[in-house]
């Protein structure tokens, strides 16, 4: 069975239009006029259970409206959607308790309180026995290592510390999904690394199906094994990060470094960046053959350097930004 | 059962960490909330010199304005300090604060309303008691009857309150209407009922209902009369039952929103 289930989902949203000026405005008082925003359009994609996928799109693409949907939070316009058999919008209480959520924008935990308390209150929302609750919360304060901060009010935690105490308490009731929306926002880099591999060995260890929107592509390379591309509201990539990563191998990055200043043109080869001794290159291997670019260059003249790199994966992701924005589809 | 048991279990840890939460800072739950206390006593003072004028206010004696400051003032602050999120609710739905709750397995209306307490509000249930005690004839019968009537003023209060803060769900800000409610019900019901006109009092026992908080109670307790209960237990029901299903309703209209935001 599909963890998460997603056909054809569409949300649209009602929005105002505000003309400029006093005058627009106060004749919009009398006639007011709407628009409708498509902020979701015909989405559809499943996620097995046990997957970790990674949701991913530029700002204003659908990316948390549609977790808001698959969470409850959202009625879609249209569309169906099923997170572990349950219909988000009218079985939102049963699912609720299945299913964790971490929002790294709003905090679950009491801002002038201890996250002990905060858990202490998690446990009686999630109806979890108060003996099952003294069980798990130790197991979870050791696994992510928030001992220390369990009876400092929440207030004077770091950013880092409380994202740690947010997870785990997404975690109190052993959720069979977790959804995370830009868990790392605003940590620093080692913080972000421990969130990541924290997230990991949920996946990997509970068997957790994670389902996670991101900025940092950082967090994608390292924790996920599918994405999810939207733009638009609409799916342009659903492949793996394997797949992902192969759209790159058309793509090398070459760059040069030589004792003394040469000629940089190799036919129809230009460099995208040089300077006397240095240049790189961007070789599309469809239209020139590796080998054949590289003998050219080591000939050139006395190498001190050479190297050569596939593309980034953030490179990837924002050519198919680019080409979404320009033609609304997929394409590299 | 288990469902009622699971409720009251979030309920009363709600309404322990909430406490909590206030108590944190000390100094400012001790000056707010004996500085309500302090504020609604320096209204008793000035029913005193104005009584002690003129005799009585619309059929009212300096005892009745006093008992019915009493009522209103412990429904209002159990409300507050039970459900301290009443009259923030637009403000939640406007923020986009209603996600937090609608991804707990808990009724969202309960959720919201059960999630903070108003420091205030304490000086205010705490001053009904006071008043309660000092005035004359105290007994365990009159003390018993008293608390269960600001059980249902308090949920008469929260009912409309909820409902005038749910309006949002319609109009986008109804932060205006909202404050205006308050205003009403608070007038309405500390003022002698006599001395509004046929129209305002159709106004005060329908949709601004301050009538079954101040005035029925107070002849309750005159009389001392149980009788009342029944249907003022109903009459709360009625409206607590509207303005859950109005929410209900607006609910359905919610989109959401970006801001950021923590628990306070």
């Amino acid at each position: 069975m599909s963890a998460i289930s997603v056909q054809r989902l569409s949300k649209s949203f009602r929005s105002k239009v505000r003309p400029e000026g006093l005058g627009s405005s106060l004749k919009s008082l009398i006639a007011p006029s709407y628009r409708e925003v498509e902020a979701v359009r015909e989405v559809s994609f499943e996620v097995e259970e046990g997957e970790v996928v990674a949701f991913l799109g530029p700002n204003g693409a659908g990316k948390s409206t549609t977790i808001k949907m698959l969470t409850g939070i959202l009625r879609p316009s249209s569309g169906y959607c099923s997170v572990l058999g349950l219909d988000p919008s009218r079985q939102r209480t049963a699912l609720a308790r299945s299913i964790g959520a971490v929002f790294g924008q709003r905090s679950q935990l009491w801002f002038h309180l201890p996250p002990s308390d905060s858990f202490r209150l998690l446990g009686a929302v999630y109806e979890i026995e108060p003996e099952v609750l003294a069980r798990r919360v130790p197991e979870l304060v050791e696994r992510f290592g928030i001992g220390p901060y369990m009876d400092m009010p929440v207030r004077k935690l770091s950013l880092g510390e409380r994202i740690r105490c947010e997870i785990a308490a997404s975690l109190l009731h052993a959720p069979k999904v977790l959804f995370l929306d830009e868990p790392t926002i605003g940590l620093d880099l080692v913080v972000r690394r421990e969130v990541r591999a924290l997230l990991s060995e949920i996946a990997r260890r509970d068997g957790t199906t994670v389902f996670i929107t991101s900025h940092d592509l950082g967090d994608i390379e390292r924790v996920c094994k599918r994405a999810i591309i939207i733009h638009h509201g609409g799916v342009v990539v659903d492949e793996s990060m394997k797949e992902l990563r192969h759209r790159s191998l058309s793509r090398k990055f070459i760059g040069v470094k030589y004792a003394s200043p040469v000629d940089f043109e190799l036919g129809g080869l230009k460099p995208v960046k040089r300077t006397e001794t240095a240049a790189s290159y961007v070789v599309d291997t469809n239209e020139h053959r590796l080998p054949e670019v590289l003998r050219a260059l080591v000939g050139r003249g006395e190498l001190e350097d050479l190297t050569v790199e596939d593309e980034a994966l953030e490179d990837i992701i924002a050519r198919i930004y680019a080409a979404g924005a320009s033609t609304g589809e997929a394409g590299l | 059962m288990d469902r009622v048991k699971a409720y009251l279990r979030f309920l009363g840890t709600s309404f322990a960490v909430n406490v909590q939460a206030v108590v944190e800072y000390r100094a400012n739950f001790l000056v707010q909330t004996f500085g309500m206390m302090l504020n609604n006593a320096a209204f008793a003072f000035f029913w005193a010199v104005l009584i002690g004028k003129v005799g009585n206010v619309g059929g009212y004696g300096f005892a009745d304005v006093m008992l019915i400051w009493a009522l209103v003032s412990s429904s209002f602050g159990l409300s507050h300090a039970a459900f301290g999120n009443v009259r923030s609710i637009g403000q939640i739905v406007q923020r986009g604060e209603l996600d937090l709750y609608l991804l707990q397995p808990k009724d969202v209306l309960l959720n919201v309303l059960a999630s903070r307490t108003v420091v205030s509000a304490w000086g205010d249930f705490a001053y009904g008691f006071l008043v309660l005690a000092l005035l004359p004839g105290l007994s365990p019968g009159r003390f018993a009857l008293f608390a269960v009537l600001i059980v249902i003023g308090a949920a008469i209060f929260t009912a409309t309150f909820a409902a005038a803060e749910s309006l949002c769900f319609f109009l986008g800000d109804a932060t205006g209407i909202s404050s205006a409610v308050t205003e009403f019900m608070l007038s309405f019901s500390l003022y002698p009922e006599s001395i509004f006109g046929r129209g305002m009092r159709w106004v005060f026992y329908t949709i601004l209902p301050s009538a079954y908080i101040a005035y029925v109670p107070l002849a309750a307790m005159k009389a001392l009369d149980w009788g009342l209960i029944p249907p003022l237990l109903g009459i709360a029901c009625l409206y607590a039952a509207a303005s859950y299903g109005f929410f209900r309703l607006g609910l359905r209209r919610y989109e959401s929103g970006n801001q950021m935001g923590a628990r306070i």
